[in-house]
């Protein structure tokens, strides 16, 4: 049964993988059984064989099946997603561009720029911190390396978040609804001021007065109150342990974190660095607690190794390398 | 040590300096957005970072290249997967979401996977996720996927072999 598949394992691994095979096939006799136990019984290399190959299946597979286990709604969740097949368009896109064929200037332009940031209404760039006043009296604040749509027309209120981070504060007394729109759903002020977030796989609210309520693109509805944050993505929001006050002391200057993840660290620091900030994914679980400066993000970069076993390497102006010492 | 740091760290320099901008040129050319390049081309030199001795490097460009096609083809990957999970879950009532950290460790696995089955035939990965996540029997697979037994155990052979060859 061998196969010439160009992998390369050697001969007992294979006889063990054809074990497996013959034992999982849900047909296997009693008389197939036992020879397995006297293959495995037969030589010390058989059985190690056995148990490398099994503990490779349940390293690979566990996480996936201890989610789906979780719920009879989740079966085939994990097929569904390893079958997907992808964007083909895409896929001719970059080899076109990959071999240099036929593009016009405009068509590379619009492949070199980042059209998302460039025409939205509001950015700010790197290490940047700005306040805009709106038509309506309110105002919003961006953090760092945000952009933001402000829609006035017709009488609305709105505001949508293309990338990084706001803090609208909302003017009174007026008949139309304020409202932040995300890719992942809407958070409307009830007479508030609030921050609204982008990370990597969804947004996070905080509110510093009043309230707001959040409804997520797929309907689910929910009313963070003054002093809570939260989390949402498209179906589900969460209550997120963090005061909203720490969320918002960027607008001083400062990023604080009470023992969270050095991943959320990085997070708050990326926009204030001109290279680009690489944390080992073991470094990224060390938990940290304390107020960093982000108008000096590398002297909390150095004061971060004090205190963690961390190791900052820089390499050249434009790429910083985190890891464990 | 002294030496030895100083002269590795010199022709890291020399290979940032010479080739950043180039790279960088490119990346932008195939993801269409810089935030993305910027990101593929720093992960491409912590590659080269990475790297016993950059010494060795003859063509740096073939070699960045090289690195940087696979970055961007996990890239692309990654995305699909993601985009993937948004649409699977999209059905889901809200308690059998799955939490965030879940969401990480699957989104990590799953990759893992989706690398050491790369190339496999869809009808083959098929087969083998059925036996390895969903238990089947072969019989069964086989009537699900109208092939015959004898393929399905081919193709449970094949996977099993790719995720072990995969974890060498």
């Amino acid at each position: 049964m061998n196969e010439n598949d160009g992998l390369a394992l050697d001969d007992i691994t294979r006889d063990a993988i054809d074990w497996m095979v013959l034992l999982r096939s849900g047909e296997a006799s009693g008389a197939q059984r036992d020879a397995f136990a006297a293959w495995q019984a037969a030589d010390a290399r058989h059985a190690a064989a056995w148990r490398r190959i099994a503990g490779a299946l349940d390293g690979t597979f566990a996480p996936v099946q201890a989610i789906q286990s979780r719920g009879a709604e989740r079966d085939g969740l994990a097929r569904h997603i390893l079958l997907y097949r992808g964007d083909r368009r895409r896929i001719i896109r970059g080899a076109l561009a990959l071999a240099g064929l036929g593009l016009g200037a405009g068509a590379i332009l619009d492949r070199r720029l980042p059209l998302a940031q460039l025409t939205a209404d509001l950015r700010t760039s790197t290490g940047e911190r700005r306040s805009y006043a709106l038509p309506d009296g309110s105002s919003v604040m961006l953090n760092a390396r945000s952009a933001v749509d402000i829609d006035f027309s017709a009488g609305r209120r709105e505001l949508r978040l293309r990338s990084g981070e706001l803090i609208a504060t909302v003017a009174p007394g007026q008949p139309a609804p304020f409202v932040v729109r995300t890719a992942h759903g809407t958070v409307r002020a009830l007479g508030t001021r609030f921050l609204v977030r982008q990370q990597a796989e969804g947004f996070q609210v905080a509110v510093l007065e009043h309230a707001v309520a959040v409804e997520t693109r797929n309907g689910v509805r929910h009313r963070v109150g003054e002093g809570e944050s939260a989390w949402f993505d498209a179906g589900r929001v969460e209550a997120h342990p963090a005061p909203a006050e720490s969320l918002a002391a960027w607008t001083g200057g400062m990023l604080e974190v009470h023992d969270e993840p050095l991943a959320r660290v990085a997070d708050g620091l990326r926009p204030y660095l001109g290279a680009y900030l690489r944390v080992s994914p073991e470094a990224a679980r060390l938990r940290v607690l304390g107020v960093y400066s982000l108008d000096d993000p590398q002297a909390a970069l150095a004061s971060l190794a004090e205190t963690l076993p961390l190791r900052v390497q820089y390499y050249g102006p434009w790429l910083i390398v985190v890891d464990l010492r | 040590m002294g030496n030895e740091t100083h002269r590795h760290a010199s022709l890291l320099h020399h290979l940032y300096a010479g080739h950043q901008s180039w790279l960088l040129d490119r990346l932008r050319r195939r993801l269409g957005n810089a935030a993305d390049a910027e990101d593929l081309a720093a992960e491409t030199f912590a590659h080269v970072v990475a790297h016993p001795d950059p010494s060795t490097i003859v063509e740096p460009k073939a070699f960045l290249t090289t690195i940087a096609k696979r970055l961007v083809f996990h890239f692309w990957r990654r995305r699909d997967l993601e985009q993937a999970y948004l649409d699977s879950i999209a059905g889901l009532p809200e308690p059998a979401l799955p939490s965030e950290e879940e969401r990480a460790l699957l989104m990590e696995a799953l990759l893992r996977i989706d690398q050491a089955l790369a190339g496999m035939p869809p009808v083959a990965k098929q087969a083998f996720l059925y036996s390895q996540l969903d238990e089947l029997t072969y019989r069964e697979i086989a009537e699900r996927l109208s092939i015959s037994a004898m393929s399905v155990r081919r193709y449970v052979t094949q996977g099993i072999a790719r995720c072990v060859a995969a974890t060498l």
